[in-house]
């Protein structure tokens, strides 16, 4: 085939635009390394993991959805609303345990029942009423915040639930507990996604509908499954939210949301193909997580840690932009 | 001296496929009155038309996208029910689209198996899937390409090959329609998708070859269906180069004349200047000006790089190199804006997407790009605005002559009016005309074709980029024609005639060594 010519340059230095976020974020946490006492000590990397898991379960549903519909910020696949399905479901199952004395699997379940409804609102939204996700996920979002703040009265819940405490505190062979369960989590995703024939059609709705419309698939099918699964994984992360939190705190959907979005989109640098991955974003969410931490050690305001993890997710998107243009 | 086809034609085979009596009307046009299209097993069959002659009809009802008026489709001996595209599927039949619709970060195995994945109890079996996929584009299409590369990392012919390994893995395919499958190839490229082809007809699969290439068909195709207007123009045995002409004249028919206004513009100063142009791989080092109070004509297949060269001098796409000067100053390339200033008008080949605010009024539309002209201070007065619509309506005889009419509920052709209408309200001197009468009825043609005479008598340059061959023969001084990306030849009024442009744009044409 040495007569058939293949593209160049382009590709080149769009591989190179799109690891400029990953570089930035292994160059911060060099200089936490450097400049933080005990930074990269194992009790503040466990932390940091620790830490991570809401995020990166969230991170892992968002990035069903984001591979089931494209990684166009605008026009393809996102879901806005994932974190705040998590504080949803995390708002009834506080309010449940403390103040309806419901047992512990009932008002799990009732959580998670209404995530699962949450997710399904979303699949009738995006696939019935034919709205762009980035608008329907974030009138969604609106509307699952409103209705948690109307079942907690928009106050913190404290919470001694045993399960809610060994998710904390428990731990096998050493390991934190919640750790092992978030990574079962993150492994089972892997597996569906990157390893059976469901994911495989899955990211090639994704990656060009037309060519999944061709191959028979039934895209519209994958995309509602795809925000499904994002809001089961909303109801999943509700636990792990409860967990880090002690119980259920109002406002943290903002930051959740932002850090979710950052850990996914992020998280594309890592894959040779420079796709948004299930591991990508796991992983994107141990980034962001000690990010945090280390600016929290070297003792910067956290007014400008908002700041530059805002700057961050305008390097993210900018790299993935560049990516898709030099794909087409 | 016919060419030896690579495999033998199948000679007294049974049709495997036959399209009979075929019928299909869209509102206001019969798009095919009684087609039929039979192919045998092993047979490369061409398909060839002009543009609106009725193939990729044909080829859309063949896929079960259309329900014909009338007409049977039979294939391996069996009635398949018309307007289900599973049907066909399951018949055996596959198209291999223009449009490569590939998943760019997929690899070639993962593109190869997609919908037929190969599993086990671990998931996918990545490996089996690669070593399948090579050995399939070996063995099927001669073809060396790794499985694990990228498809966003394949040239174009190596997408191409995938694209039709995709389409035939389930080893099911009896009947594969290719659809301009060269448009964006090279020669060598060329060669080897030919080879790939000749390699699945050894294999006794028939296939449906269509493209406006005539070198092409005649090269490749054993026999070869000409539909003209609906309706099936004849059908050649035995295809080889020497019946380039024949074909051509089955595709062409003739009836230019009436249509076009008398021509008495005169040239004056060259005003629009092309030099050097080049954007890979659309076009290269593309020369050529345009003289005020001249018409000159762009000809080129789909894919030749016109559409591209066009936008460029446009400005909505910049070129890689190269100049464009107008009224002897440089234009910045790639800004409409800096066009509109040195004087341009462009009325886009999308008028309805790209030309118009389908949603605003006919007077709105008209002084779009030339509201300064009536607005005092930033504000637009309604009075001049309207004053100045109704005129050009009334000049354009654009109808319904009401200025408050929302575009879309116009014709096409008047849509088109309005488009014109509001280069000449900004006063441009240089026209740029993509598909000036697509889609437009006989009638509303030849008035726009007037307004287009009256451009160049006025003093205007009007460049004029068509598919129709009999437009530009009709209204163009001079036709500079593309060819994978070159302008291979200019003619000249006089020496353009219908045959002589087709086979020219159509790669067809031995004698184009020296025309150029």
């Amino acid at each position: 085939m040495s007569a058939l010519a293949t593209p160049g340059g382009r590709a080149l230095s769009a591989a190179v635009v799109s690891a400029v976020p990953l570089l930035v974020f292994l160059a911060l946490l060099a200089y936490f390394g450097a400049r933080a006492p005990g930074f990269l000590d194992p009790a503040t990397l466990i932390l940091i993991l620790k830490q991570a898991i809401p995020t990166a379960v969230l991170g892992v549903g968002l990035s069903f959805v984001v591979i089931g519909g494209g990684d166009d910020v605008v026009a393809g696949g996102i879901d806005l609303s994932v974190p705040s399905i998590a504080v949803l479901s995390a708002a009834i199952i506080a309010d449940q345990l403390a103040f309806h004395g419901t047992g512990t699997l009932a008002a799990v379940l009732l959580g998670f029942m209404a995530a699962v409804a949450a997710g399904l609102c979303n699949a009738v939204l995006v696939t019935r009423i034919g709205m762009t996700p980035l608008l329907a996920t974030l009138a969604s979002s609106t509307a699952f915040i409103g209705f948690s703040k109307l079942v907690t009265a928009n106050r913190r819940i404290d919470l001694s639930d045993p399960l809610i405490v060994t998710l904390r505190d428990g731990t096998v062979a050493g390991l934190p507990l919640g750790l092992l369960a978030a990574t079962a989590l993150i492994v089972i995703a892997i597996a569906a996604v990157h390893r059976s024939r469901w994911g495989l059609r899955l990211q090639a709705v994704g990656g060009n509908r037309d060519a999944a419309v061709i191959a028979g698939l039934d895209a519209r099918r994958f995309v509602a499954q795809s925000f499904l699964i994002a809001g089961v994984f909303g109801g999943l992360a509700s636990l792990f939210v409860l967990a880090r939190g002690s119980g259920s705190t109002p406002g943290v959907a903002e930051t959740l949301l932002m850090e979710t979005v950052l850990a996914t989109f992020l998280g594309a640098a890592f894959s040779p193909r420079r796709v948004v991955t299930v591991w990508g974003a796991a992983l994107g969410a141990i980034l962001v997580s000690a990010l945090s931490i280390g600016f929290g050690s070297v003792g910067v305001d956290v007014f400008w840690t908002g700041c530059v993890k805002g700057g961050l997710i305008l390097v993210v998107v900018a790299a993935a932009a560049v990516a898709r243009r030099s794909r087409t | 001296m016919t060419e030896a086809k690579a495999i033998e034609p199948p000679g007294d085979a049974p049709d495997i496929l036959s399209l009979d009596g075929i019928a299909k009307a869209f509102p206001g046009v019969q798009a095919l009155d009684g087609a039929t299209l039979r192919v045998k097993a092993g047979e490369i069959h061409g398909l060839i038309g002009e543009n609106g002659a009725g193939k990729s009809t044909l080829i859309k009802i063949l896929a079960g996208l259309y329900t014909p008026d009338a007409g049977s489709l039979t294939i391996g001996g069996g009635r398949v029910a018309a307007g289900s595209p599973d049907a066909v599927h399951a018949a055996g039949v596959r198209f291999i689209h223009q449009e490569l619709n590939l998943v760019p970060h997929f690899t070639v195995a993962e593109t190869i198996f997609l919908g037929q994945e190969l599993a086990g109890p671990l998931g996918l079996r990545t490996g089996a899937m690669r070593r399948a996929a090579e050995r399939f584009l070996k063995d099927t299409l001669d073809a060396d390409i790794a499985g694990h590369r990228l498809v966003s990392d394949l040239g174009i012919a190596e997408r191409k090959l995938v694209q039709i390994a995709r389409a035939l893995i389930d080893g099911k395919a009896r009947v594969v329609v290719f659809d301009e499958p060269t448009a964006p190839l090279t020669h060598a490229e060329i060669d080897h998708l030919f080879k790939a082809i000749e390699a699945l007809g050894r294999r006794g699969i028939a296939m449906i070859y269509v493209s406006h290439y005539l070198a092409e068909i005649t090269r490749i195709c054993h026999r070869v269906t000409v539909l003209r207007n609906g309706r099936n123009a004849g059908l050649l045995e035995r295809v080889g180069p020497e019946d380039t002409g024949r074909l051509i004249s089955l595709m062409v028919g003739r009836d230019i004349g009436h249509l076009y206004p008398r021509h008495d513009h005169t040239a004056g100063a060259p005003w629009l200047r092309v030099e050097k142009l080049s954007l890979a791989p659309h076009y290269l080092d593309v020369d050529f000006e345009v003289r005020r109070g001249e018409i000159v004509g762009l000809a080129g297949l789909v894919g030749s790089g016109r559409e591209e060269l066009v936008d460029s001098i446009a400005g909505l796409l910049a070129p890689a190199r190269g100049r464009i000067g107008i009224g002897g100053k440089q234009l910045r390339p790639g800004s409409t804006a800096a066009a509109a200033r040195r004087g341009l008008a462009l009325v886009p080949r999308d008028r309805r997407n790209d030309g118009l605010v389908l949603a605003q009024s006919v007077a709105d539309n008209i002084n779009l790009a030339s509201l300064d002209a009536v607005s005092t201070a930033g504000f637009v007065r309604r009075d001049a605005a309207a004053r100045r619509a109704g005129e050009s309506i009334e000049a354009l005889d654009i109808r319904p002559r009401a200025a408050a009419t929302a575009a879309r509920l116009l014709s096409g052709g008047n849509q088109q009016k309005v488009v014109l209408a509001r280069g000449l309200a900004t006063g441009a001197d240089l026209f740029v005309l993509d598909e000036p009468t697509i889609g437009v009825d006989i009638g509303a043609k030849a008035e726009i074709y007037a307004l287009i005479e009256r451009l160049a008598r006025d003093g205007a340059a009007v460049l004029i980029s068509s598919s129709d061959p009999t437009e530009l023969i009709g209204l163009a001084d001079r036709i500079l024609v593309l060819l994978r990306g070159r302008i291979v030849v200019e003619l000249t009024r006089d020496a353009a005639d219908l045959d002589r442009l087709v086979a020219l744009t159509t790669g067809g044409d031995a004698t184009e060594g020296q025309a150029a």
